[in-house]
């Protein structure tokens, strides 16, 4: 009797040590090919379709953020736009390029969705609504980003130094969506001083974001403090999608690259 | 017998034009414009002169970024009228334009005080 007393006792405590040793749970890193990846939902289970998979690694490679955040409208959280098909096939959102005339490199665009779609377009529909299916694409990661200068940490891949080197040419303009306007003024770049005794102050590159997301991407929405140092970010709002955690934690280089931002030198 | 016959033809004709009739219907009014086309459209030329200058924001003074902040507000009951994809598009895009040149405004009244 005392034996299985003693056999119990050992299978729970087996069972919940375990468990209770780890408070919170801990977040996978995403694989390099994965980060920046957004499932959209609206309505796709509703209507008898997987999920929408949205890789931004092949179309950041292609068009500046301006271009899809601002010109074509998409918002900046998953499921936030609420795409219709009917969006699509009216030419808007995924229909602004995926609309079977738009050409990347010779090929045509495949084109977004349609009321039309019958059982043939099956394998159209999926190369978007892709979620939990062994999808073909025709992008693919590591033969498009072998030749790109590397980074650590995100998708492995130093966007901006590939920008620089003339690797990738992200176009600033989408015929039909973006406004005629003139190429913006460099901004000067400014430092933010972290406030933590031996942290390095934050360089913020103006220049850089503003030329890939403009002003109004980040200004009044993300950015709202208009006088400089009247807002305080921390690390922790950051980390939930607030302010510079509004690119920087899924698809910008992510918080885990420290220098990349603290990158001013504490002086002596 | 001639006339019973004809009759069912008719009756025939007629439902079938109907089922065509419906269909037609059914797909709504014609499609809106593809985005491709040129901005032909009165409050789109607006909207392009508008918010084609929110990176020259910084160098407009008060009264200019007022006027901007006007016309964003003029253009929005026209926007609303548009089918629901493109008043979805830009309404959210006057929105960020409007958004950025209120916050300019704020920024320069600020820096006097």
């Amino acid at each position: 009797m005392n034996m299985k007393r003693f056999a119990i006792l050992a299978l729970i405590l087996a069972f919940c040590i375990p468990s209770l040793s780890q408070t919170g749970t801990k977040k996978k890193r995403p694989l390099p090919y994965d980060f920046g990846r957004v499932v959209i939902n609206n309505y796709s289970e509703n209507s008898e379709l997987s999920p929408v998979v949205f890789q931004h690694w092949i179309h950041r490679s292609r068009f500046t953020c301006r271009v899809c955040h601002v010109d074509i409208g998409f918002g900046m959280k998953a499921g936030q736009t609420g795409i219709r098909a009917v969006d699509n096939e009216r030419g808007y959102y995924c229909g602004a390029c995926h609309n079977g005339k738009m050409t990347v490199d010779g090929k045509p665009l495949f084109a977004a969705c349609s009321r039309k779609a019958g059982y043939d377009d099956q394998k159209r529909c999926e190369r978007c609504h892709s979620l939990g299916k062994k999808v073909q694409s025709d992008q693919d990661f590591f033969t498009f980003s072998q030749p790109l200068p590397k980074e650590r940490f995100g998708n492995g891949i130093d966007w901006e130094k590939s920008e620089e080197i003339g690797l990738i040419k992200p176009a600033a303009h989408l015929d039909g969506f973006t406004s005629p306007r003139r190429s913006l003024a460099v901004q000067k770049d400014f430092d933010l001083n972290p406030k933590v005794e031996g942290m390095p102050d934050i360089i913020f590159s103006h220049k850089k974001h503003t030329v890939w997301n403009g002003c109004e991407l980040c200004h009044p929405d993300i950015f709202m403090g208009v006088k400089k140092g009247s807002s305080h970010y921390t690390m922790v709002d950051i980390s939930e999608g607030k302010s510079c955690g509004a690119c920087h934690v899924s698809v910008a280089f992510p918080l885990t690259d420290c220098q990349r931002c603290h990158s001013k030198q504490v002086q002596p | 017998m001639t006339t019973y016959v004809g009759r069912r033809v008719m009756v025939a004709v007629l439902l079938v034009a109907g089922f065509a009739g419906s269909s037609v219907f059914a797909r709504g009014a014609p499609e809106p414009q593809g985005a491709q086309a040129p901005a032909n459209e009165a409050w789109q030329r607006e909207f392009d002169h508008v918010c084609s200058r929110t990176q020259d924001a910084m160098s407009f003074s008060e009264e200019e970024l007022v006027a901007f902040v006007r016309r964003c507000d003029a253009l929005l009951p026209q926007i609303e009228k548009l089918d629901e994809t493109r008043r979805k598009v830009y309404v959210g895009r006057l929105k960020m334009c409007r958004g950025l040149y209120a916050y300019v405004l704020e920024s320069k009244r600020n820096e006097k005080k």
